[in-house]
């Protein structure tokens, strides 16, 4: 078991390193020096209170999707839909805050952060109801619920909820309904947001790891047909797996609004995030501890190179390169793993 | 006194050269390699530097939470900050109050006040799309148009009107009935939205589509070098023609290089004018392509007749519309060619 525990946490290690390697040799062939990159990297992610701020912002919504990916995964559920999810969390939760005026910000909070988790719910929730009733392969579902969720949040920005001149954007939220902010250094502000993700990724653990229904529903994702012998509801257990998942990534949509200037909701322009919790949760091997540091590495990632590409002219494709390698070796362990057991052979061979 | 002017001006330039400047260009998440916009910005603002001896670098937006981060790192490394694209308008006005000392530069962005370190350009886009879509109604077979947005931002609702305007122009003075068909892909990046949505427009009879939709609009030229003659595409914001020969009629061209270039140069020359600049005909701020590889294809008259309609634009006869409101009160002029 501990041998487990170890090798789960050296797999992504040593592919980040790797990664790293390999980046660098590019790094190198464009002429720069990859260890100044690489310190630029990272006081570029870490260096002040400023950085900080920056790669934890960042950080929020990733850490929120990938934990709604690596939930479904946990149940043998491939919800692609997170960036559908996190739309359709947004835009519900957006037009909750921005008529909550007269509230406390107590009360107001909560219920705009509810109303984002039950937007991405119920989008996700199509999809499960499909899969459940009709067998409809969730990938292909939550896909096309992706676009849908792409147009319609245009459509609301440009029409319905649009305002002024300028980017099409919704009217700003109300000031009760914003998250404390906690840090703020110059334009960049962080609010409360991460607090309320790391504790969503400790409950998520413990409901997994620690209860009944958590271990039902890894049931159903380790062998369905077995679990369903033991008792288990397979369609309602697919019903809820994406109802949560899709809460988790309608919560990422919305903490981005209630957290972050400019506190509008702007439309589909979130950069792939939904996409990104699948590599998120595929480095942290779907585990929620693990998902934490997968999107702080990714987040830290993405600021530094915003940082490298000012200081050191890098282009920030290297770090879409160090992204890609990782991935790529997180999802061919077994590759690591039988290096590991050869190792281990010689090693035995040698003592024999 | 013009003599003084130049003098002032030397003295300026060696006193500023002598700190040498850095100017910093802070792309949206559309990117350099867009062949347009961003593109056409960055080969401004380096044709100024090397005229003036400066150092230049850039930053690439992924999200546009990247915005506020990327324009004050910059502003902490540069003088001269880019902003490129109207999607940075809030956060430009943001960073832009805490680096007091930085000059920033927006193109393509408007600002409701006049904030002292701000500059911003902005183009008349319908007076070059105007005579795009004359030329495209006066070309077309089918008597169909398709147009292909990015995401409908003013700039780009910019393009439409003053292609609607043009092609309702054509229509009037020539006795023709022209079907638009109109799409946007909601994004500015990716080629395959561009294309699917020009093959869609060429199914549905259009000959020639026009687009302003950045990077989303490489696609359309791409369909429309697929199907071939007698299909075409027209481009947008740089000359594009040179991207298919031949299948490009032409490109609606916004010389976002000429703002980038005047920019540095009122920085580095110390005639810096905070507030909007607005470019259009006159100014050399937009127009319509050379036509390098289709001018043959096209009939002389037309093409003489774009030259008088341009110069009535210039002279301010005609008036091109530049909001739904205006176009749908654009009543045509009676030209006589």
């Amino acid at each position: 078991m501990k041998q487990n525990k170890l090798y789960a946490f050296l797999v992504p290690v040593i592919s980040v390193i790797i990664a790293l390697l390999i980046a660098s040799v590019i790094i190198l062939s464009v002429g720069k020096n990859p260890i100044e990159a690489y310190s630029i990297m990272i006081v570029g992610a870490f260096g002040g209170s400023e950085q900080i701020a920056d790669t934890l912002v960042k950080m929020t919504p990733l850490l929120l999707t990938g934990l709604a990916v690596g939930f479904g995964f946990r149940a043998g559920i491939f919800n692609i839909g997170a960036e559908g999810q996190m739309t359709m969390g947004a835009l519900l939760g957006a037009v909750v805050a921005m008529n909550i005026g007269s509230v406390p910000s107590v009360i107001a909070i909560p219920i705009c952060i509810i109303s984002g988790m039950i937007g991405g719910a119920l989008w996700a929730s199509i999809a499960g109801f499909l899969k459940a009733f009709t067998g409809a392969h969730e990938v292909i579902t939550t896909i096309m619920l992706n676009w849908i969720a792409v147009n319609l949040s245009s459509f609301m920005v440009t029409g319905p909820l649009a305002v002024g001149s300028g980017t099409p954007k919704s009217p700003e939220i109300a000031d009760s309904a914003k998250l404390p902010v906690v840090l703020k250094v110059q334009a960049s502000e962080m609010s409360i947001a991460i607090f309320i993700a790391v504790v969503v990724a400790i409950i998520m653990y413990v409901y997994l790891e620690k209860t009944t229904s958590g271990y039902e529903l890894k049931g159903v994702g380790f062998n369905p047909y077995a679990a369903e012998y033991g008792g288990i509801s397979i369609k309602k257990s697919i019903i809820m797996t994406m109802a949560i998942s899709g809460a988790l990534a309608g919560m990422a949509g919305i903490v981005d609004i209630l957290g972050v200037p400019p506190n509008r909701f702007v439309g589909e322009l979130s950069g792939g995030r939904g996409f990104d919790g699948i590599a998120i949760a595929l480095i942290g091997r779907n585990n929620p501890i693990g998902i934490i540091f997968a999107a702080l590495l990714i987040a830290a990632l993405r600021t530094g190179s915003n940082a490298m590409q000012v200081q050191a002219q890098i282009p920030d494709d290297i770090v879409s390169i160090i992204q890609g390698i990782v991935i790529f070796l997180v999802a061919s362990e077994r590759i690591v793993y039988s290096l590991m057991q050869l190792t281990k052979r010689k090693k035995g061979s040698a003592a024999a | 006194m013009k003599k003084i002017i130049l003098m002032v001006a030397l003295i300026s330039l060696f006193v500023v050269s002598a700190f040498s400047l850095k100017v910093f260009m802070v792309t949206d998440v559309g990117g350099l390699g867009d062949k347009s916009f961003n593109d056409g910005t960055w080969a401004g603002i380096e044709e100024a530097a090397e005229y003036l001896g400066l150092e230049t670098a850039f930053v690439q937006s992924k999200e546009q939470a990247d915005y506020i981060p990327n324009l004050s790192n910059a502003a902490k490394e540069g003088d001269i900050v880019f902003a490129v694209g109207f999607m940075m308008t809030d956060a430009l006005i943001d960073v832009a109050a805490q680096f007091p000392d930085t000059y920033f530069i927006g193109i393509d962005i408007e600002t409701t006040e006049v904030y002292n370190n701000i500059a911003t350009y902005l183009f008349k886009e319908q007076e070059g799309a105007f005579l795009v879509g004359y030329l495209a109604a006066a070309v077309t077979q089918s008597n169909k148009l398709g147009f292909v947005g990015g995401i409908a931002i003013p700039p780009v609702e910019r393009f439409r009107y003053g292609y609607e305007a043009g092609i309702k122009t054509y229509e009037e003075l020539n006795g023709k009935t022209i079907e638009l068909i109109k799409g946007y892909a909601n994004d500015f990046n990716d080629p395959k939205k561009g294309k699917d949505l020009a093959v869609a427009q060429f199914a549905e009879g259009a000959d020639i589509v026009f687009h302003a939709a950045g990077t989303c609009g490489n696609g359309v030229i791409e369909a429309a070098q697929e199907k071939g003659a007698p299909y075409y595409a027209i481009g947008v914001d740089v000359d594009q023609d040179y991207m298919a020969p031949g299948r490009v009629l032409t490109s609606s061209m916004k010389r976002v290089d000429v703002a980038a270039y005047d920019a540095v140069l009122s920085v580095a020359l110390g005639t810096f004018e905070p507030g909007n600049h607005v470019l259009g005909i006159v100014e050399d701020g937009v127009g319509i392509s050379p036509m390098t590889y289709t001018k043959d294809d096209v009939d002389p008259v037309v093409l003489e007749e774009i030259e008088i309609l341009k110069n009535l634009v210039k002279e301010g006869t005609i008036i091109i519309p530049d909001t739904q409101e205006a176009l749908d009160a654009f009543i045509v002029p009676e030209i006589v060619f």
